[in-house]
């Protein structure tokens, strides 16, 4: 009798306790995620404090990134113009194709290593990675899509609303959500392994040219393109003329300054083997025609980078070892990473999708 | 027995603690903010063909701004800035035109706040509530805010549709289009409850310049123009009564 009776409070604890817990948000958080910073690399500039990273957030990031109900149509994910096998450009396009058979009016570039990025666009108009993909999504000539109509189709969608929840701890679906989420996916594009990484580690070492490369890099390329990142984030004008079409005044268009007329952001060279085409409109088909155009064919004028004043002078010779030194930065293990790969799509075995099909 | 009472009260415990009601602030009235939306004298019907004060025959289609980093001075001139909140006023949603506020008890002698969003939120980041760039006030490929928007038609003007568009915003140092407004009440014996604002569209077009619609009728990006417009917008409101 007294030990039946010491059982239904002992339940009652038991009952309280359990729905308190359950009741309780805090006890199912999601799991967070640590974000780790290549050994010798600067701190990242994103703030994680206001956008802590979690198991539940990046999976809900990578959804969003590959899914084509962004865009007006349904065809167009952000995974569409950022391939993986391209470092995350669009592969082998100098402009991307977007909503209704329209281009894009710049190259688009790789995805990686965007936690160290302050501004985003060839023209760094944006200031923020959280607020990246809503020019995407809103340009006429990409996505086509209404931030409003993405944020109704996704709270129209079960799944979103529970991996909403998972992520950030209720089924509130909002447009700072969304920015979140998606920044925490391309957050995790870390790429830190290439051949170059790996000898900086002492755990590879250059073939001849790739040295002799290395040191003419040093000498030539550094100022601008600098270690680790390969990029200073600066805006400079390399020589590159107007496009008498796209008539594009580069970062100009976001300063209304004169004298950042035609300059571009610096593009980080890490993989650069893989995101031709090159240049902010991808006029250059490959690395030679860089090289051509660093050495003859730019066009020098008032707000053209005071180092490039009389162009560059690379030799066939330098041209070479240079080649040789820019193909160790390549991450193989990045472009095959199976985290980033799209969904359905396994260990990334399957041959890339020819979007001209 | 004893023991599980004392086990059940510590099982409960958790529950009472978050459950204590908030500690009181100091003592808080409502004060109530009616923004009216005219064209010189006449109050702005969305549609209606009329006359602005350059003599431009236009229509306008839509009207809205931000309203932020509100303060009060009291009579004596001491300023209390009220907790960051942030309102988009629009023409076609009446219920923002009035904006309800959480105030200390005190005898107001003027009002202060930014037509427009400070820098430190054009920054940060994604925004919800009013700031959400989802409200289409918010420049997705040149991050920034639109402060105010005005838009509507000209039969004379030779655009598409005959369509002006005035969308301003900059926050940038030389491009900040959020301007600071600072508007004294009448001197009154009572407790003011409402203070009612008028915003004059006509400034828009001549105030400290003349914004021609035929010469430049759009704004759609930070710069010249666009502080030519906050210069002239930061003139619109005045106090239209007190209650």
């Amino acid at each position: 009798m007294k030990i039946s009776k010491h059982s239904w409070i002992l339940l009652l604890i038991v009952f309280t306790g359990t729905g308190w817990i359950v009741t309780d948000n805090r006890y199912f958080k999601p799991k967070p995620v640590a974000f780790k910073v290549p050994k010798g690399w600067p701190q990242p500039v994103y703030d994680f404090s206001k956008n802590p990273l979690t198991e539940e957030g990046i999976s809900l990031g990578k959804k969003l990134f590959y899914d084509g109900r962004l865009s007006k149509d349904g065809n167009f994910s952000c995974g569409s113009c950022h391939q993986q096998f391209g470092a995350f450009n669009t592969y082998d396009h100098s402009l991307s194709h977007g909503y209704n058979n329209s281009l894009t009016t710049r190259n688009a570039p790789g995805l990686f290593n965007l936690a160290w990025q302050k501004e985003f666009m060839w023209d760094g108009g944006i200031n923020h990675l959280d607020l990246q993909p809503l020019a995407p999504i809103t340009a006429e000539n990409e996505m086509a899509e209404t931030i409003e109509n993405v944020i109704t189709k996704l709270k129209a969608d079960k799944e979103y609303r529970k991996l909403f929840k998972a992520a950030f701890g209720d089924e509130t679906i909002n447009t700072q959500r969304l920015g979140k989420a998606i920044s925490q996916f391309v957050l995790q594009l870390v790429s830190s392994n290439s051949k170059y990484d790996r000898v900086k580690r002492g755990e590879a070492s250059f073939i001849l040219p790739e040295k002799l490369g290395y040191e003419i890099f040093q000498q030539k390329c550094v100022s601008c393109h600098t270690e680790p990142m390969f990029t200073d984030y600066s805006y400079r004008n390399t020589g590159l003329s107007l496009d008498p079409v796209l008539k594009d005044p580069g970062r100009m268009r976001i300063t209304n300054n004169p004298k950042d007329s035609l300059k571009f952001k610096v593009p980080s060279l890490r993989n650069v083997a893989v995101t031709f085409p090159f240049g902010h409109d991808g006029r250059f088909f490959s690395l030679m025609n860089v090289f051509e155009h660093y050495r003859k064919n730019m066009v020098v004028s008032s707000t053209t980078d005071s180092l490039l004043a009389r162009k560059l002078v690379l030799s066939n010779y330098e041209i070479g070892q240079l080649t040789a030194f820019l193909f160790t930065l390549t991450d193989s293990s990045f472009l095959k990473d199976p985290r980033f790969a799209p969904p359905r799509t396994g260990t990334n075995t399957n041959p890339p999708a020819d979007i001209h099909q | 027995m004893k023991t599980l009472c004392y086990l059940l009260y510590i099982a409960l415990l958790p529950l009472t603690a978050f459950q204590l009601p908030e500690r009181q602030q100091a003592p808080e009235r409502k004060l109530r903010l009616v923004f009216h939306h005219q064209l010189g004298k006449e109050r702005l019907e969305t549609g209606k063909t009329v006359r602005n004060i350059l003599g431009d025959s236009i229509s306008i289609e839509k009207f809205k701004y931000y309203i932020s980093n509100i303060s009060l001075t009291n009579t004596a001139g001491k300023q209390v800035k009220l907790p960051a909140q942030y309102f988009l006023v629009d023409e076609n949603e009446p219920a923002s035109k009035t904006i309800s506020l959480s105030i200390p008890n005190m005898q107001i002698g003027s009002i202060g706040f930014l037509l427009g969003v400070d820098s430190i939120r054009n920054v940060s980041g994604i925004q919800t509530g009013a700031l959400d760039p989802m409200k289409g006030m918010f420049w997705t490929w040149n991050s920034g805010y639109i402060m105010a928007k005005l838009e509507g038609t000209a039969e004379a003007l030779l655009t598409p549709g005959h369509r002006f568009t005035y969308h301003v915003g900059g926050f940038r140092t030389g491009m900040n289009t959020a301007r600071y407004i600072e508007l004294s009440l009448p001197p009154t014996n009572g407790s003011v409850q409402e203070i009612h604002i008028t915003a004059d569209i006509n400034q828009w077009f001549k105030s400290s310049s003349e914004i021609k619609i035929a010469e430049t009728p759009v704004c759609h990006s930070p710069g010249e123009l666009a502080m030519k417009l906050a210069d002239n917008y930061q003139t619109m409101f005045s106090i239209h009564s007190i209650r």
